[in-house]
């Protein structure tokens, strides 16, 4: 036991001042928070000067009224309108397009909306064009206004006052919340909900992925150097094992307290309560729980390579294993109970990315977490032991890089 | 102090170790010898519990291997590797607690083996900063900071300067009359014939000779020649009386005839050659040791194992 310490206190004090650890330390919060909030920004940035939006009005009713509205509604800081709205009619319809298709690529107007009357009947269509269709800002305005001129002469059709039409148009707010277990109603919207799961499984990935390559890297080095039959001559491959992974566990905690410190002051000065206590309690056990999954299978698959360049080969295919359940983060949004996503927390490869992820979503009931854990407990136990046969053998080979069928055999011979 | 008995160990179907059986007891120098690829460094890493062996039975004061032994050994190992990033006295520290050493008593240590070897002006410096002497240095202190009884050591005088050699050799007799056990492979024979109380020749895994120096010696006879000359000895190998000669560039050993005429011998290399130097002595362990494996070794050849 005694050695074990030694070899973690070793390893943590050499790698908390390694550079890598110190960018890590600095960098990925910047990274996750760019990553998770800059595209919201760059979207709803606000526009610095005018925009010249078109119409082709083929119904004749509505350009007149959309004009007025959409100038009239939206303004920019200086107070000058945002739109200026612009009426293309060129007798044809299909002129009035091909004449204000050649205003967009001229970059004279932004965009320009085409209404279209149904010959069946009075039914109309809609359609927006614009060489930046990703400006969302102004295609859901445009829509929106578009929308409620549309109904407004409907409406004044179906013979309604003016303050009848007001009435009808007359806006409201749609807000969307989170209920917790109790049903109690919680603040936050999808987006906030959508930027913590991120975040957390970032955190989760960076941690793993950056904790897994310096266990690699040191157990290389030590191989390449031969330092490791110094290390095994004073302690048994077992200790020089658990004293790595305890060492780096506490590097990783290390990290995560920071994060969590920066994390809950930057939360706590804008005032969200963005995580629960017992919504944070569980993230960490999991987050524990794979950090040592991980950690086993990092050195399994680490300590029988001779080289860096073998490892990097490794690090990709295990960081594939950690990025996919990122990606399961929007539609697993959607629908927080799916069969998929509950069969996905039994493989001990997702279970505490995928946990993660549900219990920032919607909290699984009692007894899922109860057999999750225990189930990472055991897969961790697992993979300790088979990390350790691989390790044990591993760390003395050298030369050719051993098959797989010889692993295999290290690890029966156990 | 160490009992090793019928060692094996093959790899992938290759013997690396076919038998080999040796005592060493403390107070001793121990000296492993063996050409290249003997199986020197398979039987030191068995020693030291690194790697098992096929069969074969070693046993540390009478005592199989125990973790206990761990803390009673120290190693120098043939690759001289550390830490590059770290400080050199940390690195050090480190060792010396993976030995079981606390950290005060590790400290003292460190400091006063840095005294002797005269590293202490490098202190504060990272391990990557030093020569390759001073890393070699480095390790020969992690090998013996803890006082451990046992002492391996494999090539410990490769890449040494000569003052540092002979610091080294120094350490070596005080640690003799410190009653440890010290044994070390090499395949110069100079070093080992200088420094080794008792010797175990390997070649391709087993014991070719062994037992006291002085023992060794006898036993392959009193008749040899030394010679110091200018000019071309090749000669040397052809005339009559000489059973086999060792040619260096102006020197020889010539290994006798029972038989042969000294006198005449020498009047006759005397004619040929401009002599310096002749001493008649005990067959060197170069020479003893080419008789035994059996294979030329170019003098001074700083092949690893």
């Amino acid at each position: 036991m005694n050695k074990i310490l030694v070899v973690a206190r070793w390893e943590f004090m050499e790698k908390v001042k390694s550079k890598l650890f110190l960018i890590g330390l600095f960098v990925t919060p910047v990274i996750i928070l760019a990553v998770s909030f800059l595209p919201a920004v760059f979207v709803t940035q606000e526009d610095k000067s005018s925009k010249v939006v078109g119409i082709i009005d083929e119904s004749g009713q509505v350009a007149p009224e959309f004009a007025r509205k959409l100038e009239s509604e939206y303004h920019l800081s200086n107070g000058q309108p945002n739109y200026i709205v612009r009426i293309i009619s060129e007798g044809s319809l299909d002129s009035s397009v091909a004449a204000a298709t050649q205003l967009v690529v001229r970059d004279e107007i932004e965009g320009f909306c085409v209404v279209t009357k149904n010959p069946a009947g009075d039914t109309l269509a809609a359609e927006y064009r614009s060489k930046s269709v990703g400006d969302v800002v102004l295609s859901s305005r445009a829509e929106q206004t578009l929308r409620e001129v549309v109904t407004q002469v409907r409406a004044s059709l179906l013979g309604l006052t003016a303050g009848a039409v007001k009435t009808l148009l007359s806006k409201f707010d749609f807000s969307i919340s989170k209920l917790s277990k109790e049903g109690e109603k919680e603040e936050g919207d999808f987006m906030k909900i959508f930027f913590k799961v991120l975040i957390f499984m970032m955190m989760m990935f960076f941690l793993i992925a950056t904790s897994g390559q310096i266990l690699v890297r040191s157990v290389i080095e030590e191989k390449s150097n031969r330092i490791v039959e110094i290390l095994v001559s004073s302690c048994s491959p077992t200790e020089l094992m658990s004293g790595k992974v305890l060492g780096l566990s506490a590097l990783g905690l290390t990290q995560l307290a920071f994060w969590a410190l920066i994390g809950l002051s930057v939360a706590f000065q804008s005032g969200h309560s963005v995580i629960l206590p017992s919504e944070g309690l569980l993230l960490v056990l999991y987050f524990i729980l794979g950090y040592l999954f991980y950690a086993a299978i990092f050195i399994g698959a680490g300590s029988p390579l001779n080289t860096e360049q073998e490892a990097q080969q490794i690090n990709t295919y295990l960081i594939l294993l950690l990025v996919l359940p990122v990606m399961l983060a929007t539609p697993a949004m959607k629908d927080p109970g799916a069969l998929w996503l509950r069969v996905l927390c039994y493989i001990p490869f997702f279970t505490p990315t995928v946990m993660a992820l549900r219990i920032s979503i919607q909290m699984p009931s009692a007894w899922e977490i109860l057999a999750t854990s225990l189930l990472m407990v055991a897969a961790v136990w697992v993979a300790m032991v088979v990390a350790g046969r691989i390790f044990r053998i591993g760390i003395l080979s050298t030369g050719k890089t051993p098959r797989l069928k010889d692993i295999v055999q290290w690890v029966r011979t156990g | 102090m160490l009992s090793v008995s019928h060692l094996r160990k093959e790899f992938d179907g290759t013997v690396a170790v076919a038998d080999v059986s040796f005592e060493v007891r403390r107070g001793e120098v121990f000296g492993l010898l063996g050409p290249n690829g003997a199986g020197k460094t398979t039987t030191i890493r068995a020693i030291l519990n690194i790697l098992q062996p096929d069969s074969g039975t070693i046993l540390y004061d009478g005592k199989p291997f125990s973790e206990a032994v761990r803390n009673a050994v120290g190693y120098l190992p043939e690759e001289r590797g550390l830490y590059k990033k770290s400080k050199l006295l940390d690195t050090i520290l480190y060792f010396g607690a993976l030995r079981g050493l606390s950290r005060t008593k590790a400290r003292g240590e460190a400091l006063r083996w840095l005294k002797r070897l005269n590293m202490m002006e490098h202190v504060q410096h990272k391990v990557e900063e030093l020569s390759k002497g001073n890393q070699q240095k480095i390790q020969f202190i992690t090998a013996v900071l803890h006082d451990p009884p046992l002492i391996i050591l494999d090539e410990p005088f490769s890449g040494l300067d000569p003052i540092n050699q002979e610091l080294l050799k120094d350490i070596f007799l005080e640690l003799k009359q410190a009653e440890k056990a010290v044994i070390f492979s090499t395949h110069q024979m100079d070093q080992a014939e200088k420094l080794s109380d008792e010797i175990c020749l390997i070649n391709h895994g087993k014991v070719v000779v062994a037992g006291a120096l002085r023992d060794v010696k006898r036993r392959y006879g009193s008749n040899a020649l030394a010679l110091e000359f200018q000019g071309d000895g090749a000669f040397l190998e052809t005339i009559a009386g000489v059973r086999k000669a060792i040619l260096y560039g102006n020197s020889a050993e010539l290994q006798l005839e029972a038989s042969a005429n000294l006198r005449d011998l020498i009047a006759l290399v005397n004619e040929r050659v401009e002599l310096r130097k002749v001493e008649i002595r005990e067959p060197s362990l170069q020479a003893i040791f080419l008789e035994a494996v059996g294979a030329a070794l170019p003098a001074g050849q700083e092949a690893r194992a």
